[in-house]
Protein backbone atom coordinates (compact mmCIF):
# COMPACT_ATOMS: atom_id res chain seq x y z
CA UNK A 1 0.00 0.00 0.00
CA UNK A 2 1.04 3.80 -0.77
CA UNK A 3 0.84 6.11 1.24
CA UNK A 4 -1.47 8.92 0.72
CA UNK A 5 -0.59 8.96 -2.52
CA UNK A 6 3.01 8.65 -2.13
CA UNK A 7 5.57 7.33 -4.35
CA UNK A 8 8.46 7.60 -1.59
CA UNK A 9 8.21 7.79 2.09
CA UNK A 10 11.07 8.66 4.19
CA UNK A 11 10.79 9.27 7.78
CA UNK A 12 13.73 9.60 10.21
CA UNK A 13 16.09 8.45 8.01
CA UNK A 14 19.31 8.23 9.33
CA UNK A 15 23.36 7.21 7.77
CA UNK A 16 26.04 7.35 9.10
CA UNK A 17 29.24 6.65 8.01
CA UNK A 18 31.60 6.41 10.83
CA UNK A 19 32.29 9.85 12.05
CA UNK A 20 30.15 11.16 8.89
CA UNK A 21 26.51 11.99 9.45
CA UNK A 22 25.79 12.12 5.26
CA UNK A 23 21.77 11.74 6.23
CA UNK A 24 20.64 13.41 9.95
CA UNK A 25 17.32 12.50 10.40
CA UNK A 26 15.33 13.13 6.95
CA UNK A 27 11.96 13.37 6.23
CA UNK A 28 10.43 13.64 3.20
CA UNK A 29 7.46 12.74 0.75
CA UNK A 30 7.48 12.49 -3.57
CA UNK A 31 3.81 12.02 -5.14
CA UNK A 32 2.95 10.07 -7.84
CA UNK A 33 3.81 11.52 -11.19
CA UNK A 34 5.56 14.83 -10.56
CA UNK A 35 8.71 15.81 -11.09
CA UNK A 36 10.47 15.99 -7.87
CA UNK A 37 13.83 17.88 -7.18
CA UNK A 38 16.37 17.21 -4.58
CA UNK A 39 18.61 20.38 -4.48
CA UNK A 40 21.71 21.35 -2.19
CA UNK A 41 25.20 21.86 -2.40
CA UNK A 42 27.62 19.08 -2.74
CA UNK A 43 28.07 16.78 0.13
CA UNK A 44 24.37 17.89 1.37
CA UNK A 45 23.43 14.08 1.11
CA UNK A 46 21.64 13.92 -2.36
CA UNK A 47 23.01 11.19 -3.57
CA UNK A 48 22.72 8.44 0.16
CA UNK A 49 19.41 9.71 -0.05
CA UNK A 50 19.25 8.31 -3.64
CA UNK A 51 20.92 5.17 -2.46
CA UNK A 52 18.63 4.71 -0.02
CA UNK A 53 16.04 5.20 -2.22
CA UNK A 54 16.95 2.58 -4.89
CA UNK A 55 17.84 -0.10 -1.32
CA UNK A 56 22.07 0.15 -2.55
CA UNK A 57 22.33 1.26 1.38
CA UNK A 58 21.62 0.40 4.56
CA UNK A 59 19.82 3.21 6.47
CA UNK A 60 21.44 3.06 9.99
CA UNK A 61 18.15 4.39 11.81
CA UNK A 62 14.53 5.53 10.08
CA UNK A 63 12.38 3.76 7.67
CA UNK A 64 11.80 4.64 3.61
CA UNK A 65 9.24 3.26 1.89
CA UNK A 66 9.31 3.33 -2.18
CA UNK A 67 6.22 2.74 -4.30
CA UNK A 68 4.83 0.93 -0.73
CA UNK A 69 8.08 -1.31 -0.90
CA UNK A 70 11.06 -2.03 1.64
CA UNK A 71 13.77 -1.21 -0.88
CA UNK A 72 16.20 -3.77 1.18
CA UNK A 73 13.73 -6.50 2.15
CA UNK A 74 11.50 -6.00 -1.55
CA UNK A 75 14.80 -5.02 -3.56
CA UNK A 76 14.31 -7.07 -6.28
CA UNK A 77 10.29 -6.95 -6.43
CA UNK A 78 10.37 -2.84 -6.42
CA UNK A 79 13.59 -2.67 -8.81
CA UNK A 80 11.44 -4.26 -11.68
CA UNK A 81 9.77 -0.73 -11.26
CA UNK A 82 12.10 1.93 -10.87
CA UNK A 83 14.71 3.64 -13.67
CA UNK A 84 18.11 4.76 -12.01
CA UNK A 85 21.04 6.77 -13.70
CA UNK A 86 24.28 7.22 -11.11
CA UNK A 87 25.87 10.51 -11.00
CA UNK A 88 28.76 8.76 -12.95
CA UNK A 89 27.35 7.34 -16.31
CA UNK A 90 27.87 3.59 -15.47
CA UNK A 91 28.35 2.23 -18.88
CA UNK A 92 30.27 -0.23 -20.83
CA UNK A 93 32.90 1.78 -22.66
CA UNK A 94 33.92 -0.86 -25.43
CA UNK A 95 30.58 -1.63 -26.15
CA UNK A 96 28.02 0.18 -28.49
CA UNK A 97 25.17 2.28 -28.00
CA UNK A 98 22.89 -0.06 -28.14
CA UNK A 99 24.18 -2.69 -26.76
CA UNK A 100 24.49 -0.78 -23.68
CA UNK A 101 20.65 -0.04 -23.49
CA UNK A 102 19.71 -3.50 -24.34
CA UNK A 103 21.74 -5.06 -21.75
CA UNK A 104 20.22 -3.04 -19.07
CA UNK A 105 16.97 -3.36 -20.78
CA UNK A 106 17.55 -7.57 -20.83
CA UNK A 107 17.61 -6.90 -17.30
CA UNK A 108 13.85 -6.48 -16.95
CA UNK A 109 13.15 -8.96 -20.14
CA UNK A 110 12.79 -6.55 -22.85
CA UNK A 111 14.17 -8.04 -25.16
CA UNK A 112 17.23 -6.14 -27.55
CA UNK A 113 15.92 -5.77 -30.47
CA UNK A 114 12.31 -4.92 -29.20
CA UNK A 115 10.26 -1.72 -29.45
CA UNK A 116 11.39 -0.49 -26.16
CA UNK A 117 14.92 -0.78 -27.13
CA UNK A 118 14.16 1.31 -30.24
CA UNK A 119 11.99 3.77 -28.96
CA UNK A 120 14.38 4.16 -26.27
CA UNK A 121 17.30 5.15 -28.60
CA UNK A 122 14.70 8.13 -30.55
CA UNK A 123 13.74 9.19 -27.51
CA UNK A 124 17.23 10.43 -26.38
CA UNK A 125 18.48 10.80 -30.57
CA UNK A 126 21.10 8.33 -30.67
CA UNK A 127 19.32 6.61 -33.62
CA UNK A 128 22.20 7.54 -35.88
CA UNK A 129 25.09 6.19 -33.01
CA UNK A 130 23.61 3.51 -31.62
CA UNK A 131 26.01 1.02 -33.54
CA UNK A 132 29.47 3.12 -32.08
CA UNK A 133 31.26 1.93 -29.26
CA UNK A 134 30.25 3.99 -25.93
CA UNK A 135 34.13 5.06 -25.68
CA UNK A 136 33.76 7.55 -29.06
CA UNK A 137 30.85 9.17 -28.00
CA UNK A 138 30.93 12.88 -26.13
CA UNK A 139 30.31 13.47 -22.43
CA UNK A 140 26.69 14.75 -23.29
CA UNK A 141 26.09 11.73 -25.23
CA UNK A 142 27.36 9.66 -22.79
CA UNK A 143 24.61 10.80 -20.71
CA UNK A 144 21.82 10.77 -22.80
CA UNK A 145 22.65 6.67 -23.17
CA UNK A 146 22.73 6.85 -19.01
CA UNK A 147 19.30 8.27 -19.18
CA UNK A 148 18.23 5.72 -22.10
CA UNK A 149 19.74 2.70 -20.06
CA UNK A 150 17.45 4.17 -17.23
CA UNK A 151 13.93 4.58 -19.15
CA UNK A 152 14.16 1.48 -21.59
CA UNK A 153 11.90 -0.43 -19.55
CA UNK A 154 9.61 2.70 -18.50
CA UNK A 155 9.92 2.32 -15.03
CA UNK A 156 7.12 3.81 -12.54
CA UNK A 157 9.62 5.53 -10.79
CA UNK A 158 12.97 7.01 -12.55
CA UNK A 159 15.51 8.40 -9.89
CA UNK A 160 18.47 10.30 -11.73
CA UNK A 161 21.46 11.44 -9.92
CA UNK A 162 22.76 14.73 -11.27
CA UNK A 163 21.86 13.72 -14.88
CA UNK A 164 22.82 16.95 -15.97
CA UNK A 165 26.06 17.50 -14.50
CA UNK A 166 28.82 18.65 -17.29
CA UNK A 167 25.76 18.84 -19.91
CA UNK A 168 25.70 21.89 -22.14
CA UNK A 169 22.50 24.34 -22.23
CA UNK A 170 20.93 22.96 -24.83
CA UNK A 171 21.06 19.34 -23.94
CA UNK A 172 19.83 20.03 -20.74
CA UNK A 173 16.50 21.77 -21.50
CA UNK A 174 16.05 18.77 -23.92
CA UNK A 175 16.63 16.62 -21.14
CA UNK A 176 14.25 18.61 -18.80
CA UNK A 177 11.58 18.30 -21.70
CA UNK A 178 12.34 14.88 -21.48
CA UNK A 179 11.29 14.15 -18.32
CA UNK A 180 8.16 16.99 -18.35
CA UNK A 181 7.10 13.99 -20.82
CA UNK A 182 7.37 11.34 -18.87
CA UNK A 183 5.80 13.06 -15.84
CA UNK A 184 3.02 13.87 -18.05
CA UNK A 185 2.54 10.11 -18.79
CA UNK A 186 2.68 9.03 -14.87
CA UNK A 187 6.24 8.41 -14.30
CA UNK A 188 7.40 9.78 -10.92
CA UNK A 189 10.79 11.72 -11.79
CA UNK A 190 13.05 12.50 -9.16
CA UNK A 191 16.33 14.25 -9.97
CA UNK A 192 19.05 15.65 -7.79
CA UNK A 193 21.11 18.62 -8.94
CA UNK A 194 23.16 21.14 -7.59
CA UNK A 195 22.65 23.46 -10.13
CA UNK A 196 19.84 26.03 -8.44
CA UNK A 197 18.56 27.02 -11.81
CA UNK A 198 17.11 23.44 -12.30
CA UNK A 199 14.80 24.53 -9.70
CA UNK A 200 12.70 26.25 -11.75
CA UNK A 201 11.66 22.95 -13.93
CA UNK A 202 10.63 20.79 -11.03
CA UNK A 203 6.88 20.35 -9.29
CA UNK A 204 8.32 20.61 -6.23
CA UNK A 205 11.71 20.80 -4.80
CA UNK A 206 13.37 19.61 -1.53
CA UNK A 207 16.53 22.08 -0.18
CA UNK A 208 18.67 19.35 1.65
CA UNK A 209 21.04 20.66 4.07
CA UNK A 210 23.69 18.29 6.12
CA UNK A 211 21.59 15.13 5.78
CA UNK A 212 18.31 16.86 6.45
CA UNK A 213 15.39 18.49 4.36
CA UNK A 214 15.06 22.27 5.20
CA UNK A 215 12.21 23.53 2.91
CA UNK A 216 10.28 21.29 0.48
CA UNK A 217 7.99 23.47 -1.85
CA UNK A 218 6.99 24.24 -5.30
CA UNK A 219 9.74 26.27 -7.08
CA UNK A 220 6.77 29.24 -7.14
CA UNK A 221 6.83 29.44 -3.35
CA UNK A 222 10.20 28.94 -2.68
CA UNK A 223 11.64 31.53 -4.93
CA UNK A 224 8.58 33.63 -4.31
CA UNK A 225 10.25 36.55 -1.81
CA UNK A 226 13.04 37.18 -4.46
CA UNK A 227 15.70 40.21 -3.28
CA UNK A 228 16.41 42.38 -5.67
CA UNK A 229 18.67 45.57 -6.69
CA UNK A 230 16.79 48.60 -8.72
CA UNK A 231 18.96 50.80 -9.66
CA UNK A 232 16.97 54.12 -11.03
CA UNK A 233 18.23 56.59 -13.15
CA UNK A 234 16.69 59.83 -13.32
CA UNK A 235 19.10 62.13 -15.46
CA UNK A 236 20.76 63.54 -12.33
CA UNK A 237 22.52 60.64 -11.05
CA UNK A 238 21.83 56.68 -9.91
CA UNK A 239 20.06 55.63 -7.03
CA UNK A 240 20.18 52.51 -5.82
CA UNK A 241 17.53 50.47 -3.68
CA UNK A 242 17.53 46.89 -2.35
CA UNK A 243 14.44 44.97 -2.31
CA UNK A 244 13.85 41.89 0.09
CA UNK A 245 10.58 40.88 -1.90
CA UNK A 246 11.07 42.01 -5.42
CA UNK A 247 7.13 40.79 -6.46
CA UNK A 248 5.72 42.48 -3.63
CA UNK A 249 8.07 45.79 -3.91
CA UNK A 250 8.37 46.54 -7.13
CA UNK A 251 4.62 47.07 -8.79
CA UNK A 252 4.86 50.02 -5.73
CA UNK A 253 8.91 51.35 -6.26
CA UNK A 254 8.04 51.60 -10.41
CA UNK A 255 4.79 53.10 -9.45
CA UNK A 256 6.31 55.65 -7.50
CA UNK A 257 9.31 56.82 -9.69
CA UNK A 258 9.90 58.92 -12.51
CA UNK A 259 13.62 57.83 -13.38
CA UNK A 260 13.93 57.36 -17.06
CA UNK A 261 16.13 54.38 -17.05
CA UNK A 262 15.70 51.09 -14.44
CA UNK A 263 17.88 48.47 -14.11
CA UNK A 264 17.19 45.24 -12.34
CA UNK A 265 19.93 42.87 -10.85
CA UNK A 266 17.73 39.94 -9.30
CA UNK A 267 19.24 37.37 -6.57
CA UNK A 268 20.70 34.67 -8.37
CA UNK A 269 19.06 31.58 -7.84
CA UNK A 270 22.03 30.21 -6.03
CA UNK A 271 22.30 32.81 -3.59
CA UNK A 272 18.32 32.47 -2.90
CA UNK A 273 18.81 28.84 -2.29
CA UNK A 274 21.60 29.21 0.06
CA UNK A 275 19.93 31.99 1.68
CA UNK A 276 16.95 29.56 2.39
CA UNK A 277 19.31 26.87 3.31
CA UNK A 278 20.74 29.60 6.13
CA UNK A 279 17.13 30.58 6.92
CA UNK A 280 15.76 26.86 7.20
CA UNK A 281 18.41 26.07 9.51
CA UNK A 282 17.62 28.92 11.98
CA UNK B 1 23.02 -15.36 -20.04
CA UNK B 2 22.77 -11.52 -20.19
CA UNK B 3 25.72 -10.92 -18.02
CA UNK B 4 27.50 -13.70 -20.10
CA UNK B 5 26.86 -11.80 -23.50
CA UNK B 6 27.36 -8.90 -22.17
CA UNK B 7 31.06 -9.89 -21.02
CA UNK B 8 31.36 -11.59 -23.91
CA UNK B 9 31.10 -8.31 -26.21
CA UNK B 10 33.46 -6.80 -23.63
CA UNK B 11 35.60 -8.64 -24.21
CA UNK B 12 35.56 -8.84 -28.30
CA UNK B 13 35.69 -4.78 -27.81
CA UNK B 14 38.60 -5.05 -25.44
CA UNK B 15 41.02 -7.13 -27.79
CA UNK B 16 44.02 -5.93 -25.86
CA UNK B 17 42.98 -7.16 -23.11
CA UNK B 18 42.25 -10.64 -24.68
CA UNK B 19 46.17 -10.62 -26.70
CA UNK B 20 47.65 -9.62 -23.31
CA UNK B 21 46.13 -12.28 -21.29
CA UNK B 22 46.99 -15.26 -24.07
CA UNK B 23 50.55 -13.57 -25.11
CA UNK B 24 51.41 -12.83 -21.49
CA UNK B 25 51.76 -16.67 -20.11
CA UNK B 26 52.80 -17.29 -23.54
CA UNK B 27 56.45 -14.86 -22.93
CA UNK B 28 56.47 -16.24 -19.34
CA UNK B 29 56.60 -19.85 -20.43
CA UNK B 30 59.40 -18.85 -23.49
CA UNK B 31 61.26 -17.18 -20.20
CA UNK B 32 61.16 -20.61 -18.75
CA UNK B 33 62.23 -22.62 -21.27
CA UNK B 34 65.18 -20.74 -21.51
CA UNK B 35 65.99 -20.99 -17.73
CA UNK B 36 65.72 -24.93 -17.91
CA UNK B 37 67.91 -25.01 -20.97
CA UNK B 38 70.57 -23.11 -18.34
CA UNK B 39 69.94 -24.92 -15.79
CA UNK B 40 70.98 -28.20 -17.77
CA UNK B 41 69.84 -31.11 -14.93
CA UNK B 42 69.27 -34.21 -16.09
CA UNK B 43 67.92 -35.07 -12.98
CA UNK B 44 64.88 -33.86 -13.07
CA UNK B 45 62.36 -34.75 -16.08
CA UNK B 46 61.12 -31.52 -18.12
CA UNK B 47 57.10 -32.38 -17.66
CA UNK B 48 57.32 -32.83 -14.38
CA UNK B 49 58.99 -29.49 -13.95
CA UNK B 50 57.19 -27.40 -16.65
CA UNK B 51 53.63 -28.76 -16.82
CA UNK B 52 52.95 -27.49 -13.35
CA UNK B 53 54.77 -24.30 -14.05
CA UNK B 54 52.19 -24.26 -17.00
CA UNK B 55 49.37 -24.86 -14.46
CA UNK B 56 50.58 -21.74 -11.95
CA UNK B 57 50.63 -19.96 -14.83
CA UNK B 58 47.26 -20.60 -15.93
CA UNK B 59 46.50 -19.88 -12.21
CA UNK B 60 48.14 -16.79 -11.83
CA UNK B 61 47.09 -14.68 -15.03
CA UNK B 62 43.26 -15.69 -14.98
CA UNK B 63 43.37 -15.17 -10.91
CA UNK B 64 45.01 -11.70 -11.75
CA UNK B 65 42.73 -10.60 -14.37
CA UNK B 66 39.64 -12.13 -13.39
CA UNK B 67 39.97 -9.95 -10.09
CA UNK B 68 40.73 -6.97 -11.72
CA UNK B 69 37.83 -6.88 -14.43
CA UNK B 70 35.61 -7.27 -11.72
CA UNK B 71 37.42 -4.46 -9.23
CA UNK B 72 37.16 -2.32 -12.76
CA UNK B 73 33.87 -3.00 -12.82
CA UNK B 74 32.62 -1.78 -8.94
CA UNK B 75 34.82 1.21 -9.84
CA UNK B 76 33.41 2.44 -13.13
CA UNK B 77 29.82 1.95 -11.13
CA UNK B 78 28.40 -0.60 -13.33
CA UNK B 79 28.36 -3.37 -11.05
CA UNK B 80 25.71 -1.49 -8.58
CA UNK B 81 24.02 -0.45 -11.78
CA UNK B 82 23.50 -4.12 -12.78
CA UNK B 83 22.64 -4.77 -9.18
CA UNK B 84 19.73 -1.61 -8.42
CA UNK B 85 18.86 -2.97 -12.44
CA UNK B 86 17.38 -5.94 -11.68
CA UNK B 87 20.22 -8.78 -12.06
CA UNK B 88 21.00 -10.89 -8.92
CA UNK B 89 24.45 -12.00 -7.54
CA UNK B 90 24.16 -15.57 -9.11
CA UNK B 91 23.43 -14.21 -12.58
CA UNK B 92 26.44 -12.22 -12.34
CA UNK B 93 28.68 -14.91 -10.96
CA UNK B 94 27.65 -17.09 -13.56
CA UNK B 95 27.78 -14.51 -16.66
CA UNK B 96 31.10 -13.82 -15.90
CA UNK B 97 32.54 -17.34 -15.06
CA UNK B 98 30.93 -18.40 -18.28
CA UNK B 99 32.30 -15.34 -20.17
CA UNK B 100 35.74 -16.03 -18.73
CA UNK B 101 35.33 -19.65 -18.66
CA UNK B 102 35.81 -19.40 -22.87
CA UNK B 103 38.67 -17.14 -22.61
CA UNK B 104 40.60 -19.70 -20.03
CA UNK B 105 39.86 -22.33 -22.11
CA UNK B 106 41.74 -20.26 -24.55
CA UNK B 107 44.63 -19.31 -23.22
CA UNK B 108 44.97 -23.51 -21.85
CA UNK B 109 45.16 -24.29 -25.40
CA UNK B 110 47.79 -21.60 -26.05
CA UNK B 111 49.80 -22.41 -23.37
CA UNK B 112 49.75 -25.90 -23.38
CA UNK B 113 50.58 -25.76 -26.65
CA UNK B 114 53.41 -23.39 -26.36
CA UNK B 115 54.64 -26.04 -23.09
CA UNK B 116 54.66 -28.92 -25.82
CA UNK B 117 56.41 -27.26 -28.14
CA UNK B 118 59.62 -25.82 -26.39
CA UNK B 119 59.50 -28.51 -23.58
CA UNK B 120 59.97 -32.17 -24.36
CA UNK B 121 56.82 -33.42 -22.83
CA UNK B 122 56.85 -37.11 -23.85
CA UNK B 123 52.94 -37.14 -23.00
CA UNK B 124 51.56 -38.47 -26.11
CA UNK B 125 47.88 -37.15 -27.52
CA UNK B 126 46.07 -38.62 -24.19
CA UNK B 127 48.41 -37.45 -21.54
CA UNK B 128 48.57 -33.78 -23.30
CA UNK B 129 44.44 -33.77 -23.35
CA UNK B 130 44.39 -35.44 -19.44
CA UNK B 131 46.85 -32.37 -18.39
CA UNK B 132 44.08 -29.77 -20.62
CA UNK B 133 41.52 -31.01 -18.41
CA UNK B 134 43.81 -30.38 -15.40
CA UNK B 135 45.03 -26.95 -16.42
CA UNK B 136 41.26 -25.91 -17.29
CA UNK B 137 40.03 -26.96 -13.90
CA UNK B 138 42.76 -24.98 -12.44
CA UNK B 139 41.77 -21.87 -14.76
CA UNK B 140 38.20 -22.46 -13.33
CA UNK B 141 39.14 -22.23 -9.72
CA UNK B 142 41.42 -18.96 -10.50
CA UNK B 143 38.29 -17.60 -12.28
CA UNK B 144 36.40 -18.40 -8.66
CA UNK B 145 39.27 -17.00 -6.52
CA UNK B 146 39.75 -13.55 -9.19
CA UNK B 147 35.79 -13.01 -8.20
CA UNK B 148 36.07 -13.91 -4.17
CA UNK B 149 39.27 -11.41 -4.18
CA UNK B 150 37.09 -8.81 -6.05
CA UNK B 151 34.64 -8.60 -3.47
CA UNK B 152 37.04 -7.59 -0.55
CA UNK B 153 39.00 -4.76 -3.06
CA UNK B 154 37.72 -1.29 -3.46
CA UNK B 155 39.56 -0.27 -6.27
CA UNK B 156 42.16 -2.13 -8.89
CA UNK B 157 45.46 -1.15 -6.36
CA UNK B 158 43.48 -2.86 -2.97
CA UNK B 159 43.95 -6.06 -5.63
CA UNK B 160 47.92 -5.83 -5.81
CA UNK B 161 47.88 -6.83 -1.64
CA UNK B 162 46.08 -9.72 -2.43
CA UNK B 163 48.36 -11.18 -5.33
CA UNK B 164 50.93 -12.36 -3.01
CA UNK B 165 48.77 -13.73 -0.14
CA UNK B 166 46.97 -15.60 -3.18
CA UNK B 167 49.57 -16.22 -5.45
CA UNK B 168 52.71 -17.20 -2.95
CA UNK B 169 51.10 -20.18 -0.98
CA UNK B 170 51.14 -21.97 -4.09
CA UNK B 171 54.41 -21.57 -5.16
CA UNK B 172 56.10 -23.46 -1.89
CA UNK B 173 53.03 -25.90 -0.77
CA UNK B 174 51.70 -27.32 -4.14
CA UNK B 175 54.51 -29.62 -4.61
CA UNK B 176 55.41 -28.01 -7.61
CA UNK B 177 59.12 -27.21 -6.54
CA UNK B 178 59.31 -29.40 -3.05
CA UNK B 179 57.60 -32.48 -2.41
CA UNK B 180 54.84 -32.21 0.34
CA UNK B 181 56.33 -34.68 1.67
CA UNK B 182 59.56 -33.25 2.31
CA UNK B 183 57.26 -30.07 3.97
CA UNK B 184 57.45 -29.52 7.94
CA UNK B 185 53.71 -30.65 8.97
CA UNK B 186 52.21 -27.52 9.16
CA UNK B 187 52.88 -26.53 5.87
CA UNK B 188 51.87 -30.19 4.62
CA UNK B 189 48.56 -29.51 6.28
CA UNK B 190 48.41 -25.61 4.94
CA UNK B 191 48.65 -27.11 1.43
CA UNK B 192 45.02 -28.55 1.88
CA UNK B 193 43.99 -25.32 1.52
CA UNK B 194 46.16 -24.70 -1.68
CA UNK B 195 43.73 -25.54 -4.93
CA UNK B 196 47.38 -25.63 -7.52
CA UNK B 197 48.32 -28.77 -4.99
CA UNK B 198 45.68 -31.03 -6.47
CA UNK B 199 46.55 -29.97 -9.81
CA UNK B 200 49.81 -30.48 -8.98
CA UNK B 201 49.36 -34.18 -7.74
CA UNK B 202 47.09 -35.14 -10.77
CA UNK B 203 49.98 -33.83 -13.09
CA UNK B 204 52.56 -35.38 -11.66
CA UNK B 205 50.32 -38.71 -11.56
CA UNK B 206 49.66 -38.06 -15.27
CA UNK B 207 53.82 -37.37 -16.03
CA UNK B 208 54.96 -40.41 -14.04
CA UNK B 209 52.23 -42.48 -16.49
CA UNK B 210 49.08 -42.92 -14.80
CA UNK B 211 46.03 -40.93 -15.60
CA UNK B 212 43.09 -39.19 -14.54
CA UNK B 213 41.62 -42.27 -13.31
CA UNK B 214 44.28 -42.88 -11.14
CA UNK B 215 43.90 -39.58 -9.73
CA UNK B 216 40.29 -39.27 -9.17
CA UNK B 217 40.61 -38.09 -5.24
CA UNK B 218 43.00 -35.08 -6.26
CA UNK B 219 40.89 -34.01 -9.31
CA UNK B 220 37.52 -33.67 -7.99
CA UNK B 221 38.50 -31.61 -5.38
CA UNK B 222 38.97 -29.16 -8.36
CA UNK B 223 35.52 -28.62 -9.32
CA UNK B 224 34.54 -28.70 -5.60
CA UNK B 225 36.77 -26.02 -4.73
CA UNK B 226 35.80 -24.26 -7.72
CA UNK B 227 31.84 -24.59 -6.71
CA UNK B 228 33.07 -23.90 -2.67
CA UNK B 229 34.35 -20.40 -4.21
CA UNK B 230 32.13 -19.23 -6.49
CA UNK B 231 29.45 -20.00 -3.74
CA UNK B 232 31.39 -17.68 -1.55
CA UNK B 233 32.16 -15.34 -4.24
CA UNK B 234 27.81 -15.23 -5.05
CA UNK B 235 27.68 -14.90 -1.22
CA UNK B 236 30.12 -11.91 -0.54
CA UNK B 237 29.23 -10.01 -3.88
CA UNK B 238 28.37 -6.19 -2.80
CA UNK B 239 26.39 -3.61 -4.30
CA UNK B 240 28.30 -1.08 -2.08
CA UNK B 241 31.16 0.38 -3.81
Amino acid sequence: MMDDGLVVVASGLVKRYQSVMALAGLDLGIRRGEIFGLIGPNGAGKTTLIRAIVGALQPTAGSVRVLGLDPIADRWQLRRRLGYMPQQPALYPDLTTHRNVAFFAAAHSVHANSGPVQRTLELVDLVDRADDPVRTLSGGMRQRVSLACALVHEPELLILDEPTAGVDPELRATFWQRFREMANRGTTVVVSTHQMGEALECDRVALIRAGKVVAAEGPGRLFRSRRATVRLDDGNGERRIDLDDYERQLPALMHESSAARVTIEMEPLDDIVLRLIREGEE
Amino acid sequence: MAVMRNTLAQLAGDRRFVIVSTVVPVVVIYLLSVFWDALNTPLVEQSRFAVPAGAFIVHFVTYVLTAIVLVRERVAGTMERMFISGYRPGEIVAGYLGAYTLLATLQSIVILLVLTLLFDLGLGLGGTLEVYVVMWLMAVVSLALGMLVSNFARNEGQVFPFVPLVMMPPVFLSGMIVAIDALPTWAQTVSWAVPLRYAVDVIHEITDGGGLADAWAPLIMLPALAMVILFLAARTLREEV
